[in-house]
This record gives structure tokens, C-alpha cells and sequence, in this order.
């Protein structure tokens, strides 16, 4: 078995669906978690892309979230039965990055550190949570009642359903009631998390605000 | 709704036929726009693996009825045997692996993967000040080049000249034959310098892995009968 080591800051963020990947295999890692301010600038510049996460395979890098965890999830099992359904997985995988960096970020990011009655925070829901939401949770809406096997791609679980499970559980979180309307979305999410690996990763995990 | 269900009769048929033949190759149909756009790299796979293919440019007028039955509301859509796949690198991926132009390990398939999103990160930060170098934005083309275009293309760039160098020079990006990240990188810089001349000219092993793509004689015959567009 190679030595991995997964290289990111200390929060869950980007760094959550490689480890949830490992948790699944069931397979040793190094949690390397670095402080934005006092450890990463050392080490930027070994990084390929000088950007984190970044997965360290027996002494080589891959940068880039989606492919070091696409490659992991393939070789364990995770990436979808047939090409189709790998090429499904990243569809999926793709089309939340799309919405996820694109205007739902304005809202999201508030929504993450906003206080009680924070105005602006309503107004970024208004104008750009709610509209994006509504483009988005619609597909994986329809992408589960299409399948009906409680995954998103096919009938067992793949990377696609983890990166997807963990953001709608942060989003029911921070953001009660916004995705009432998704009920299969709000089950997916739930019925992920109780799968055991998953469950026990969760429950020893760092704790932290993101 | 015609569109939707002409796909669906489409879907059966094959679901038919691949029952009463079941070693026929797959029917692909791919559908976007009239450009190259994100599209491209697919057609180019096509091309070197000569694989047959019904290349669907839809005119913009189609498009509004065309995105009802569409998975995500985007294009490209392949369509493999009457089957819908949405989203361009899932397609290129798909594509690439059935092919033989992913990566001829799983690592280099990783790290073709990660160019290939260091490449759309880049696309997304440039985008900006491009729509306003080929026309479709309005915006001080001199100004947004010294503070966007210039340091986004040389940290992408620079990235991929250090990527080719270490590849050994050979040509490709990644291993020693081509993959769908060479032919990304290479239609993108003809994209550029069609509206940017010599914009490009500081990266001569990314410019040698451009030439290695258009020199290859199944790109070469597929450049010149492609319809040409702007972009």
C-alpha cells in the first residue's frame, strides 16, 4: 500500500472529500492540516500548483481536489461500475463546482460566517442563494428519483455522493429550512452519512468552523 | 418537446439493435454550438481515433426548445447510443479513456485531470479580459491586460511551460503521447493568438506541444475541414 499523505489547511473545506474517500477504503492517511498564516507560505512553493489540498502519493504530488480524489475513488471502488457511470459521477461533480464557484459564492460565503439579522446576508440569499439553489438542487432532485437506489449515480456509493451529502449537511446547518423543498436531496445527505465508515470519520474528525 | 421525445425513439431503437447485434459500435452524437468552445477537444478525439460521429452544431435559435431536454441545462451533450452525457470534461474524459488518450497510467491520468482543471480555474479568472479582446465584452483592452491578462496567463502558463520541460520536452504534457490536455492547451492558444498575436510567445515548450497537437496528421486533416470559427 503506497504512504499517503493529504496536504490541506485545517478545516474541513476542500480537503473533506479526499479524507472521506480514505474513510470509505478504509485507508491509512496522514492528516497533514497546515495554518494559513504561519505554515503554508513554507511550503507553497513546493507544491506543484502552489495551491492545497494537495495529495502526496509515496513521496509524489497530485495537485487538484477532483483528480487526486477521482483517482483514489477509482482504485477503491468509488468512481462508478461502468465508464458511463464514471463519467456520470464527474458530470455531477463538475456541474456542483460550477454552481459552487460561480454566484452561489456570494451568498455562501457570508451565509458561512453571517450573524443573527445580518441584512446583507439576506440580500445575497435573495439575490443570488435562492436563484442558484434553484437551478441546482433541482438536477440532484431529479438525479436520485431517476436511479431510485438512494445514490446518485447507479446502486452504490461513489465520490459523487460524498461531495454532495457533505455540502447539503453544512447548508441544512448554516442555513435551516433552505432546502426544504429537496426532500430526496435532504435524505441522500442523511442516509450518506450513516453509512459506518462515513459515520465513524465523522465523529472523530477535528472539529472545526468549516 | 419534439426534440425530447425524438431522442427518446432514437434511445429505444439502439437499445433494440444493440440486442439483435450486440458487437456494433456505439453511435455518438455530440451537440453544442457552432464554435469550437468547450466542444473541441471531444471533436478532436473523434478525429484522431477516427471514430464516426454526427456533429451537431446547433443554431442559436434552436437553442432555448433544445436546453428543455438537455440533463443540466448546458452544452455539449453526448449522446452515446441515444444515452445523454452533459459537461465537457466528463465527455473528453470518457471519450479520451475509450480511446487511448487519457493517460497511460492511472497517474498520468491524475495529473492530465489536473491540468485540466488548473486550465478551467485559468479560463474562469481570464475570461474576463478575453471577452473583451475577441469582442463580446466592452472594457479598456490595454488596461485589463497589464492587470488581469498578463499575470493570469503567466502563472497558468508558467505552470505548463514547467510541466512540458519536466515531461522532458518531448511534446506532450503529460507521458510520451498525446492526451486530451494537449489538445485543450493547443486549440485554446490558437483561440488566443487568433485575437491576440504574439500573446503567447513566451512559453516556446508549451508553443512546441501546440505544434506537436496541429502537426499530427489526423488533427491536421481535421483543422482543415473543420468549419473555422472565432473561437
Amino acid at each position: 500500500m503506497p504512504k499517503y499523505t493529504l496536504h490541506y489547511f485545517d478545516m474541513r473545506g476542500l480537503g473533506e472529500l479526499c479524507r472521506q474517500i480514505f474513510a470509505l477504503a478504509e485507508v491509512d492517511f496522514e492528516d497533514k492540516r497546515y495554518d494559513m498564516e504561519k505554515e503554508w507560505p513554507a511550503f507553497k512553493s513546493q507544491t506543484p500548483f502552489r495551491q492545497l489540498p494537495v495529495l502526496e502519493v509515496d513521496g509524489k504530488f497530485i495537485p487538484q481536489l477532483y483528480a487526486h480524489c477521482r483517482m483514489l475513488a477509482t482504485e477503491h471502488g468509488f468512481a462508478g461500475k461502468t465508464p458511463f457511470d464514471a463519467a456520470w459521477v464527474d458530470a455531477i461533480a463538475d456541474q456542483h463546482k460550477d454552481f459552487y464557484w460561480g454566484d452561489f459564492k456570494k451568498f455562501w460565503w457570508r451565509a458561512l460566517d453571517a450573524a443573527e439579522g445580518d441584512l446583507v446576508h439576506e440580500e445575497l440569499k435573495t439575490k443570488f442563494g435562492i436563484p442558484e439553489r434553484d437551478k441546482f438542487f433541482p438536477l440532484i432532485e431529479k438525479q436520485l428519483t431517476e436511479t431510485g437506489t438512494g445514490f446518485l449515480v447507479g446502486d452504490s456509493v461513489t465520490w459523487a455522493d460524498l461531495l454532495i451529502s457533505e455540502h447539503v449537511s453544512v447548508i441544512v446547518r448554516v442555513v435551516p429550512g433552505f432546502l426544504d423543498a429537496f426532500p430526496e436531496t435532504k435524505k441522500h445527505a442523511e442516509k450518506i452519512r450513516t453509512i459506518p465508515q462515513i459515520a465513524k470519520w465523522i465523529e472523530r474528525r477535528p472539529v472545526t468552523a468549516h | 418537446f419534439r426534440a425530447c421525445s425524438m431522442s427518446r425513439v432514437f434511445f429505444y431503437f439502439f437499445e433494440i439493435l444493440k440486442y439483435i447485434l450486440p458487437e456494433t459500435m456505439p453511435s455518438y452524437k455530440l451537440t453544442y454550438f457552432d464554435t469550437q468552445g468547450f466542444a473541441e477537444v471531444s471533436r478532436q478525439l473523434f478525429a484522431l481515433s477516427d471514430t464516426p460521429f454526427e456533429d451537431n452544431r446547433l443554431p442559436r435559435e434552436e437553442w432555448p426548445e433544445y436546453q428543455k431536454c438537455t440533463p443540466f441545462g448546458k452544452m455539449p451533450v453526448l449522446e452515446v447510443d441515444g444515452q445523454k452525457l452533459p459537461q465537457s470534461f466528463a465527455i473528453a474524459r470518457f471519450l479520451a479513456r475509450k480511446f487511448g488518450f487519457a493517460g497511460k497510467t492511472e497517474w498520468e491520468q491524475a495529473w492530465v485531470d489536473a491540468l485540466g482543471d488548473q486550465f478551467k480555474d485559468y479560463l474562469n479568472a481570464f475570461l474576463p479580459f478575453f471577452r473583451v479582446a475577441f469582442g463580446t465584452a466592452t472594457g479598456d483592452l490595454e488596461a485589463m491586460k497589464k492587470s488581469d491578462g498578463e499575470p493570469i496567463r503567466d502563472n497558468f502558463f508558467g505552470i505548463l511551460e514547467k510541466q512540458a520541460k519536466d515531461n522532458g520536452s518531448t511534446g506532450f504534457l503529460v507521458g510520451s503521447s498525446l492526451t486530451w490536455i494537449d489538445l485543450i492547451v493547443a486549440d485554446h492558444m490558437g483561440v488566443v493568438e487568433y485575437h491576440l498575436p504574439h500573446f503567447l510567445d513566451g512559453f516556446p515548450e508549451v508553443q512546441r506541444v501546440r505544434r506537436n497537437v496541429i502537426e499530427t496528421p489526423k488533427i491536421k486533416e481535421w483543422l482543415e475541414k473543420r468549419p473555422e470559427r472565432p473561437y
